[in-house]
């Protein structure tokens, strides 16, 4: 899954795009020749750059929306803020898709302990980041 | 009733469109999505083979992170079907996870049906024949395999009669 961006940017800025593709950012300056006496000198551009998710699967296994995208509830109620969050185990959801889940009791039920497990797993669920 | 329970809905309905495993078709009710019928055949070298079982699953607004109600409308023999069609498996109660869909529902009713889990039964007669007397376990599966051909049947013609 890829997705085109366009940013605009400053000359000299560095970028650091988790698994996607590089892009040059800084013009390549050319030793033989003064850059006062430069022809042109590059105020602004805009870098394209391609990027993926680095996730088992880009889609959340419980509402079955990319996981780049607001989850299903978020996209009925207009909501933009939609998070991601990873477990110890690797496993990735949507936040609100998560959190319903552990909302509903059923999450903790079946095996003994009170923590809830991954969906996926069945590992015990701890939150390893939260974000985008 | 939430629009993102209907959402959802409307995704495993495409899914089992785009991928229907061998054996299964489900689909919602026209006027109530909340309401599935699905069809599971028996699966081959089984003694449910050439059985058409029909079940119906009952969602709730808090599908998927609860689950649905299942239950066979065809009449069932089998270790973990209770006597009105209610089926004990445990990832329809206690080990149920909101990733599962219908398809994954579905799929596992399927592979119940020849492998029963004596530990849990529904229908003592029929825990009681599969370990002691398969022979007559399988005999007495025969017998609804055949049931559900005429159910099946009959279903048919109501509803062309309605149609019409
Ligand atoms: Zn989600
Ligand atoms: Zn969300
Ligand atoms: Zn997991």
């Amino acid at each position: 899954m890829e997705e085109q961006t366009e940013t605009t940017m400053a000359p000299g800025e560095r970028m650091d795009v988790d698994g996607g593709g590089y892009v040059p950012l800084q013009p390549e300056p050319e030793d033989d020749e003064p850059l006062t006496g430069a022809p042109f000198v590059i105020k602004k551009f805009s870098p394209v750059f391609f990027w993926s998710w680095d996730v088992h699967s880009d889609s959340c296994a419980i509402c079955r929306v990319m996981l780049m995208e607001p989850c299903l509830n978020c996209q009925v109620n207009n909501k933009t803020s939609c998070v991601v969050v990873w477990g110890e185990c690797n496993h990735a959801f949507h936040n609100c898709c998560m959190a319903a889940w552990i909302k509903s009791g059923s999450s903790s039920s079946g095996t003994a302990g009170t923590g809830s497990k991954c969906p996926l797993c069945q590992a015990e669920w701890i939150i390893q980041r939260v974000g985008n | 009733m939430t629009t993102m329970t209907r959402r959802r809905l409307l995704r495993d309905l495409k899914k089992l469109q785009e991928d229907t495993p061998s054996g299964i078709c489900a689909a919602p009710c026209d006027n109530n999505i909340l309401v599935w019928h699905a069809v599971i055949f028996g699966p081959a070298d089984t003694p449910f083979e050439d059985g058409t079982f029909k079940l119906v699953l009952e969602f709730t607004e808090e599908y998927p992170n609860r689950p649905p109600g299942v239950r066979f409308v065809s009449k069932m023999f089998h270790p973990n079907v209770y006597a009105d069609g209610n089926i004990c498996l445990d990832i329809l109660q206690n080990r149920w996870s909101p990733t599962y869909d219908v398809s994954a529902i579905l799929t596992s009713i399927q592979s119940l049906l020849d492998e029963p889990n004596p530990n849990s039964p529904a229908n003592s007669q029929a825990s009681e024949l599969y370990v002691k007397n398969r022979r007559e376990y399988e005999k007495k599966v025969k017998a609804i395999v055949e049931q559900s051909w005429v159910a099946f049947g009959d279903d048919k013609d109501d509803k062309d009669k309605k149609a019409k």
